[in-house]
């Protein structure tokens, strides 16, 4: 029996390790790069299940462009997207700062803790919660009203309400852990600065917007990031909340592209929209690092 | 640190608890509001009046739960995929992470390379592709398609890579020395030591899978296979929006949703801090 080589052994060695990421890649393989390349190929067929799929040029696109259902939903992503972007941002700032002025650790605790709960919850779980709150049949909203002598309101087939019931809930559901996100960052400046700025008799207020603010600058660049990603992507709080009446008015693009995709089978058309919200993602996300990057 | 408090202070600090005491009724209001109908009885979860606590506590609305609606089956959809899932996630992402983390491995850039991209393709962005592939596969409508979505993330690598690489190098190497393999050093030295990371993506994937929807809304039809959060939505969504008579009374409804939580909210009492610690490298990562 000889003994193996240093060079053989780091061969049998590395074959293992190889073997041992093997389904990672595998994965990523199977379910990201092949369906981005697939994505982008049917979104040039007029596709089918059985059989071949027929090349079509730019149809699908022409025919995206040209549907004024698509035009409804994509300014409706936009105002719930761009809503959500901006107060789920700053709002939770400011409730991170307020947090921050609590002296008693105990309490700045369970305050976190009971404001980041819904995030843990589905969207299943967080409109079911709203649409029993906001219904005209025992609800607490329509309650409160009918205390006060008030007729019920049925929001969520209101055209009216719909809209900021949607970025409020989705507010609600959120603010805990972006708010979190910024106590960490707030938590991660230097105490002596403070102290430093006490000492030449800055009051709290002074200490906040030259010392706290600037930092949180730059974990609200990140946030912003965060939520336009996520903004372009609202689907699951949609298909819970929507309903026919109101679908005009809350309706966004990954819901079209359920719709289109895998209830009519309408495949191509659907991929095609795939890709186009795939790359305004990417456009903004470079816009919104540009601009943040040379602001402040 | 300060002994003396000026009176503005004061007052400022009185508007703030003031400010946080309103924001937090807005969170646990509507939360206390659903665990109380879920315990009244028929008649009163109808009520409009203020409930924070049920006038006549009873447990008809989990009775008329585990009853008439199909739930049981469902949740037990839901235990498996979400620990099958979890579990085989957590293998699959620390091997790779132990793998990212060996020094002189040829084409280490590659691995690096196929493991980070995934990470700016959204799963929403590809579902027609991924529904065909998954047709193909011959998985629709089983619970295999729901435990192989998401069974390896970029995000959980990376985690725990960083773990890893916080284990000093002689440890490993005295176990090369002693001639352990790469199986081994990972199992016996390098996964014991990384319990924090693991912790933390358990966790986190557990809560993931637990309110897994989209795939279950593409890939499930037959109600054998449903999981909790499809047949949760049948329950509280339906027919509730236009109209004023129901089926399923709003104290079973309820019941639903407090029976799907359970499972969350005793995770995140037990392990609050790796939620939070979950959370930085999560918002690091983009």
């Amino acid at each position: 029996m000889s003994y193996p080589t240093a060079l053989s052994r780091q061969f049998r060695r590395s074959r293992l390790l190889y073997l041992m990421i093997l389904p990672a890649i595998l994965y990523f393989i199977l379910l990201s790069f092949v369906p981005v390349a697939d994505g982008f190929k049917m979104s040039f067929q007029k596709f089918r299940f059985v059989g071949a799929s027929e090349f079509v040029g730019w149809a699908n696109y022409l025919s995206m462009l040209k549907t004024p259902g698509f035009w409804r939903v994509f300014k409706n992503t936009l105002i719930l997207g761009m809503s959500n972007v901006f107060l789920t941002a700053f709002i939770p700032m400011f409730v991170a700062l307020s947090l921050n002025e609590v002296g008693r650790v105990g309490v700045k605790r369970s305050l976190q803790s009971i404001l980041y709960l819904p995030h843990i919850f589905s969207w299943v779980v967080v409109g079911g919660l709203w649409i029993f709150i906001l219904s005209p049949n025992g609800g607490l909203i329509n309650s409160i009203r009918n205390v006060f002598g008030a007729d019920s309101i049925f929001y969520l087939v209101s055209e009216k309400h719909i809209r900021p019931i949607i970025i409020g809930v989705n507010l609600w559901k959120q603010a805990g852990y972006v708010c979190i996100l910024f106590l960490a960052s707030i938590a991660g400046i230097n105490p002596e600065l403070y102290e430093a700025a006490t000492i030449d008799g800055a009051n709290g207020w002074q200490r906040a917007r030259f010392i706290t603010i600037p930092e949180l600058v730059r974990t609200l660049k990140v946030v912003l990031l965060l939520n336009v990603m996520g903004a372009l992507r609202i689907f699951d709080q949609i298909y819970v909340m929507r309903n026919e009446v109101v679908a005009p008015k809350v309706d966004v693009l990954m819901y079209y592209v359920y719709v289109h995709g895998l209830e009519k089978f309408n495949i191509g058309y659907a991929s095609a929209i795939s890709l186009f919200i795939f790359f305004i993602t990417l456009i903004v996300t470079l816009l919104v690092k540009r601009v943040s990057r040379y602001e402040v | 640190m300060r002994n003396y408090t000026s009176p503005g202070r004061k007052l400022f600090l009185a508007f703030n608890y003031l400010f946080l005491i309103l924001i937090s009724l807005t969170m646990i209001v509507p939360m206390i509001n659903v665990l109380a109908v879920s315990f009244t009885t028929n008649l009163e979860s109808y009520d409009t009046t203020l409930k924070l606590f049920p006038r006549q506590p009873s447990i008809t609305g989990y009775v008329q739960l585990f009853k008439y609606v199909a739930i049981v089956r469902p949740f037990v959809n839901n235990v498996i995929v979400t620990i099958a899932g979890t579990a085989v996630h957590l293998i699959l992402c620390s091997m790779a992470g132990f793998v990212l983390v060996r020094n002189n491995l040829p084409g280490k850039t590659i691995l690096v390379m196929l493991v980070t991209i995934p990470m700016m393709i959204p799963f929403q962005m590809i579902i027609i592709p991924v529904y065909v592939t998954i047709r193909n596969l011959g998985l629709m409508d089983t619970l295999w398609s729901l435990i192989l979505i998401g069974l390896v993330s970029t995000f959980s690598i990376i985690l725990m890579k960083n773990y890893f690489e916080g284990i000093p190098k002689s440890l490993e190497e005295s176990a090369f020395m002693d001639g352990a393999s790469e199986f081994t050093v990972f199992f016996k030295i390098f996964l014991p030591l990384a319990k924090p990371g693991i912790a933390t993506i358990t966790i986190f994937e557990f809560v993931n899978r637990w309110n897994h929807f989209l795939p279950a809304v593409l890939f499930i039809n037959s109600p054998k296979n449903y999981t909790l959060q499809i047949a949760l939505r049948s329950l509280v969504v339906s027919q509730e929006l236009t109209s004023t008579t129901q089926s399923v009374a709003n104290n079973t409804r309820m019941a639903g949703i407090v029976v799907s939580v359970i499972p969350l909210i005793l995770v995140y009492i037990f392990a609050q801090n790796y939620f939070i610690k979950g959370l930085m490298v999560g918002s690091v990562k983009e």
